[in-house]
């Protein structure tokens, strides 16, 4: 049996980067989008467009998170496990923060924007100082370590961190207010909320925001040069630690971005939140390529209307599955995931 | 007897000889004492200890994959759940409402073996499409599949009941030729030896007795040409592979024979619980038995048993008993106020007390790696890796 | 070497540690006698377990004693992490049955903690009273108990003799019940005729659902969407919510508890349906923490269905309840299910001193405990009077309807109640 088994990878080693994977995928892809169609066109046209609108919302989401996740692993190539938290602390953080700027339930409007982007601010802030804490005492120390061991350190932190919330505000879960307009509006068959359309823009704002950011910025070059080779990056002047630092404080500041709009979406934080979402949302930046940007946000976006469709026009117990399905399967027959380049394994 | 000297004072200044002496006094001696210390009602700590011992042979069991073999595992407890489903399954009553609709009960002694099988086999179908990836990302795969086969049971409802899971599950029951003609008479010297759950003792003994096996199994292993194969894998693939060894075959070799003691263990468990659930075999199931090895010392028998012992007390027996003793001590020191819960949101002392559980066990994974990342007893090979740090390549080793 | 020796030290610590756990307690005239309870006490689930589990000690220490014996309460806890486990409550059950003391226990709280203790409890055998069970599988073979649970009563119970009781009213009149008031017009009831059903997958939860949608189809209404969600993957409810929408739900009914996130559902409604859109659940919703979770929708279109009597509508009850009001002050120490819990003790402790008095004034066995616990007949009980049948419900239990009054925060209150017919 061993030696059956042992002859398969061989087999699949010539799939891999053959196009006969890539043919493999593309049918596979296709027969699920086949099936989703003829799934879809057993419900109303109005319907499809509701859900497609869950799917992006969800999946805009999704992708602040990855961004996170992936920028870590790019730099330091660490599963950062706390990163989930530090987006289920941005909603906590929040949530402390609503009554000292007098905003609480059912005061939507105009006037209370200036606070809520203030609110969000801090949060980012306060996460994203978190998160470099978190890399100094957890992860610094270990850089030169076996990979087994920052990795059980992330682990740590996330426990450390669900710990914090559930003894802050106690094992139950948390109303989040309403503070975006309940407001629905129709355009055609489509039934649209404002709060979908708010959340939307406003997580795709700080996708793109710091997408170009990467790309344009002094300090995103700095990243990126770290990332590609780190020596190579120190010889030419960069500060790796303070890179290192940064990558931490910009990922958490989405993160915790993320944590606040999930809030407002969904009405309810838990300290566990963070958990499978934060899964789910590292499940995204491997699909769109680990480590790459564009691929986080592509990647979130795609598994939010995976999931999304896959609830609601096919069981939900099996969601979950799919999703690791696809993570299980980018990692073994296209381990650079979407949109990222083949890189040496170092 | 002079041998015997001879023999102490060599291996005197051996700690995994000592570690595994104290161990097995320890493990003779501990029925008799906590039922002295609780005037013959330490039933419930036996018990306890018998649970400990499934995670014993977990670790000892991801210890191959992790410590000898270098490979990362995530999701060992999905190999834990398939253990203890196939022994829920064959041993119950379940199957009646599953497609086949006949009860299977095939004694737990076969079960177990059948259950080591079927582990195995399962370690040998993940690795096989896994063994190109390295490192992290064998870590996240084994991460995605130790969520998807607990869903997957969760889901299969008509063969594992679904979210209900499956309960009633057989005893073992010992053979005549133990037990012998005599047994239900005064003359049978273990009368009282039956697997229920009011005599934990029993289970206490089997449990120690399929470590004992699993130990000299592995101990075995480790030293023989498999075992040097898993090293030099574990230290260099590459190199390994030009010096002749079949790094596919030991690679799965590593994660078969690492999943086969989940079964061993899984199955266990489920007789002794009486119960399988899929929430039993959770993400954060596969992290504490990667703790306790990692705890103990990567890569050495005595020093995974050790970090599971540990590891384990510290989670299933203190902090779970800790609300109640601060409760009482609160009492005692007569601040019964603490005790109460109060509207401004405090819980209670227990409910507090209760809640800082997460803190301390994030608390323990980040301050082992921090002050002792090679573990409580490593493996003196590994250990001078780690002072080293010949792993980190950017740093002294150019590639 | 000093750093084995360190380690061998460590060793011992821990084996010593394992060894001075727990002691034997006082004494009374004639010995000692111990009830239990097995109920979530800890983290999410400590709102409803921990008020059950004080009722429960709070009729220990009333009593004081039975038949010259002293009693003690002994609580364990089954939750992992602050949610209930079913493997926890096994491992407790187990640590009951090798404690020679324990008589009896009450709980669990939650049924699929029940369907896993129930066969190791059975065959010790010790006598288990549950104040808040519902699930019909529990005591009664139902045809379709095989393939919906997986489970028959038969099949929990080895020994083939009953040893599980229980108070509350199974779900097929908590279900039904539900449906039947959902369907009635206006004044009577909702008038309702459109659903969209949801549960969180657990025994309870599905199981209640089930009962409903059932009930709710026969009668003439129309379910029209029926999902279950593992409450640890799904936090946004909103593809669910627009699925009922579309196809015409005049309200929600969900299975489930608020520790597994029942009213989630509820405040995400808010926007995309009016105010008054009905949502209507279990006795696992009817606590603080739905109301929270609700927001803005915890309105007066929310209705729950309680599976006892409420204790403050009997007037005999009065004193006791004020007895322990003034003990266990707080609103945090009150629940659903605290009377409940108060009646199970006192259920157990009334069998425990007819088994001595069998027994000739000696420590009764476990079984005893057990037959005399069948033999329960006409107790006056907090929540009423109970007789317990051979399969181990209630000949005639109450159930209770709630509804929220809206407020700052909003409460649940009572609305009606009444006795159902028996299953026997």
């Amino acid at each position: 049996m061993i030696g059956a088994l042992a002859r398969m990878p061989s087999t699949l080693r010539t799939f891999g980067g053959s196009q006969v994977s890539n043919l493999v995928g593309l049918l596979i892809v296709a027969g699920a989008l086949a099936l989703t169609l003829q799934h879809v066109l057993q419900h109303s046209a109005s319907f499809f467009f509701q859900i497609l609108i869950i799917g992006i919302a969800d999946g805009t989401i999704y992708g602040l998170i990855a961004l996170g996740y992936t920028m870590v692993y790019g730099i330091i190539e660490l599963i950062n496990f706390a990163h989930g938290d530090v987006f289920t602390l941005g909603g906590y953080f929040s949530l402390a923060l609503f009554p000292i700027f007098g905003i609480a339930e059912g005061k939507a409007g105009f006037g209370y924007v200036i606070p809520l982007l203030v609110v969000a601010a801090i949060t980012m802030l306060l996460c994203g100082v978190v998160n470099v804490a978190i890399e100094r005492v957890a992860y610094r120390p270990l850089r030169h370590a076996p990979r087994l061991a920052p990795l059980i350190t992330a682990i740590g932190m996330s426990s450390i961190l669900e710990g914090a919330m559930y003894l802050w505000r106690g094992p139950n879960s948390l109303h989040y207010p309403d503070l975006l307009p309940l407001t629905r509006f129709n355009i055609g068959p489509v039934n649209i909320g404002v709060k979908d359309l708010i959340v939307i823009t406003f997580a795709l704002v700080l996708v793109v925001v710091f997408t170009l950011f990467i790309n344009l910025s002094k300090l995103g070059k700095a990243m990126r040069a770290t990332a590609q080779d780190r020596d190579a990056a120190q010889l030419m002047g960069i500060d790796i630690n303070r890179t290192i630092s940064a990558t931490f404080f910009i990922g958490a500041a989405l993160a915790g971005a993320g944590g606040i709009t999930w809030g407002l979406y969904i009405s309810s934080v838990d300290p566990f939140l963070g958990f499978i979402t934060g899964l789910i949302a590292f499940t995204a930046a491997v699909f769109g390529g680990i480590g790459n940007i564009p691929g986080a946000a592509l990647g979130g976006l795609l598994i939010g209307l995976i999931r999304a469709f896959s609830d609601s026009y096919f069981d939900s117990s099996w969601t979950e599955v799919l999703i690791f399905g696809i993570l299980i399967a980018t990692l073994v027959f296209r381990p650079t995931g979407l949109l990222g380049m083949r890189v040496p394994e170092k | 007897m002079k041998r015997l000297r001879v023999f102490v004072r060599e291996n005197s200044r051996n700690p995994n000889a000592i570690a595994y002496t104290v161990m097995a006094i320890g493990a003779l001696a501990l029925p008799g004492i906590v039922q002295f210390a609780n005037g013959g009602n330490g039933d419930f700590l036996v018990s306890l200890a018998a649970d400990g011992g499934v995670y014993v042979l977990l670790a000892i069991g991801l210890n191959v994959v992790v410590g000898f073999a270098g490979l990362l595992d995530l999701g060992y407890a999905a190999f834990f759940a398939i253990g203890s489903y196939t022994y829920g399954m064959l041993a119950s009553a379940q199957l009646i409402s599953s497609p086949i609709h006949h009860a299977v009960h095939i004694p737990f002694w076969i079960a177990l073996l059948i259950g080591m099988f079927v582990a195995a086999g399962a370690g040998a179908l993940l690795g096989a499409p896994t063994l190109r990836l390295r490192g992290d990302y064998l870590a996240i795969v084994t991460l995605g599949f130790g969520e998807i086969v607990p869903r997957f049971f969760r889901n299969m409802k008509d063969w594992t009941s679904g979210v209900n899971g499956i309960s009633a599950l057989d005893v073992p029951t010992l053979p005549f030729w133990i037990t012998g003609p005599w047994a239900s008479t005064q003359l049978a010297i273990e009368h009282n030896f039956r697997f229920v759950s009011f005599n934990p003792t029993a289970w206490y003994v089997l449990v120690v007795i399929l470590i004992v096996i699993s130990v000299i199994g592995v101990n075995n292993l480790y030293s023989s040409r498999l075992g040097r194969a898993w090293m030099a894998v574990r230290e260099d693939e590459t190199a390994a592979a030009a010096m002749g060894v079949n790094t596919v075959n030991t690679k799965l070799l590593a994660f078969a024979i690492g999943a086969s003691f989940s079964g061993f263990a899984g199955a266990f468990y489920g007789a002794k619980l009486s119960l399988v659930s899929p929430d039993s075999f959770s993400f954060i199931v596969s992290i504490t038995i990667l703790s306790m090895v990692v705890l103990g010392g990567m890569g050495n028998i005595p020093g995974a048993m050790i970090g599971a012992l540990l590891l384990y007390s510290v989670l299933y027996y203190f902090l779970p008993g800790a609300p109640a003793q601060a409760t009482a001590l609160a009492h005692n020191l007569g601040m019964d106020w603490l005790n109460q819960s109060s509207p401004d949101g405090w819980p209670g002392i227990a409910e507090f007390i209760h809640r800082l559980q997460f803190i301390i066990f994030g608390l323990i994974l980040v301050g082992i790696m921090l002050l002792r990342p090679q573990g409580l007893l490593p493996s003196r090979l590994r250990a001078q890796e780690l002072k080293r740090g010949v792993h980190d390549e950017s740093a002294v080793v150019t590639t | 070497m000093v750093r084995a020796r360190g380690l061998a030290v460590l060793i011992i610590a821990t084996f010593v540690a394992f060894a001075c756990g727990g002691s034997t307690g006082g004494s009374g005239s004639k010995g000692e006698i111990d009830i239990a309870s097995d109920l979530p006490t800890s983290g999410a689930d400590a709102s409803s377990g921990m008020p059950t589990q004080l009722g429960a000690a709070f009729a220990v220490s009333r009593a004081g004693t039975v038949r010259g014996y002293s009693l003690k309460f002994v609580p364990y806890d089954d939750a992992t992490q602050g949610v209930h486990d079913p493997a926890h409550g096994v491992q407790n059950v187990q640590a009951m049955i090798s404690n020679k003391l324990i008589l009896g226990m009450v709980g669990p709280f939650n049924s699929n903690v029940a369907k896993a203790e129930i066969p190791v409890a059975n065959a010790a055998p010790l006598a288990m009273m549950s104040p808040s069970n519902t699930n019909e599988c529990l005591t009664v073979t139902y045809p379709y108990c095989q393939a919906a649970d997986g489970f028959t009563a038969e099949s929990l119970r080895p020994s083939t003799v009953n040893n599980y009781f229980r108070v509350a009213a199974p779900d097929t009149f908590q279900g039904p019940a539900m449906a039947d008031f959902a369907l009635k017009a206006a004044p009577a009831g909702l008038g309702i005729t459109k659903i969209a059903v949801w549960d969180d997958e657990e025994t309870f939860g599905q199981g209640v659902a089930n009962n409903f949608a059932k009930e709710f189809a026969a009668k003439g209404g129309t379910v029209v969407d029926r999902k279950s969600y593992d409450p640890k993957a799904k936090s946004d409810f909103h593809d669910f919510l627009a699925s009922a929408k579309a196809n015409g739900a005049q309200g929600i009914y969900v299975g489930g508890t608020s520790a597994t996130g029942a009213c989630k559902a509820r405040g995400q409604m808010a926007g995309l349906f009016n105010p008054d859109i009905y949502y209507l659940g279990p006795d696992g919703i009817g606590d603080a923490q739905c109301i929270t979770d609700s927001g803005s929708m915890a309105t007066a279109n929310m209705y729950a269905t309680q599976g006892v009597a409420d204790a403050s509508q009997n007037p005999s009850a009065a004193s006791i309840v004020a007895a322990y009001t003034s003990a266990n002050p707080g609103s945090n120490n009150l629940g659903a299910y605290t009377f409940a819990g108060y009646d199970c003790a006192a259920i157990l402790i009334d069998a425990i001193g007819r088994a001595i008095d069998a027994n000739g004034g000696n420590t009764p066995t476990r079984a005893q405990v057990i037959t005399a616990l069948g033999q329960t007949k006409n107790f006056q009980g907090l929540t009423g009077v109970i007789t317990l049948n051979a399969a181990g419900d209630q000949t005639t239990p109450t159930l209770q309807f709630q509804q929220v009054k809206p407020g700052s925060p909003g409460t649940w209150v009572f609305k009606s109640q009444f006795a159902v017919g028996g299953t026997s």
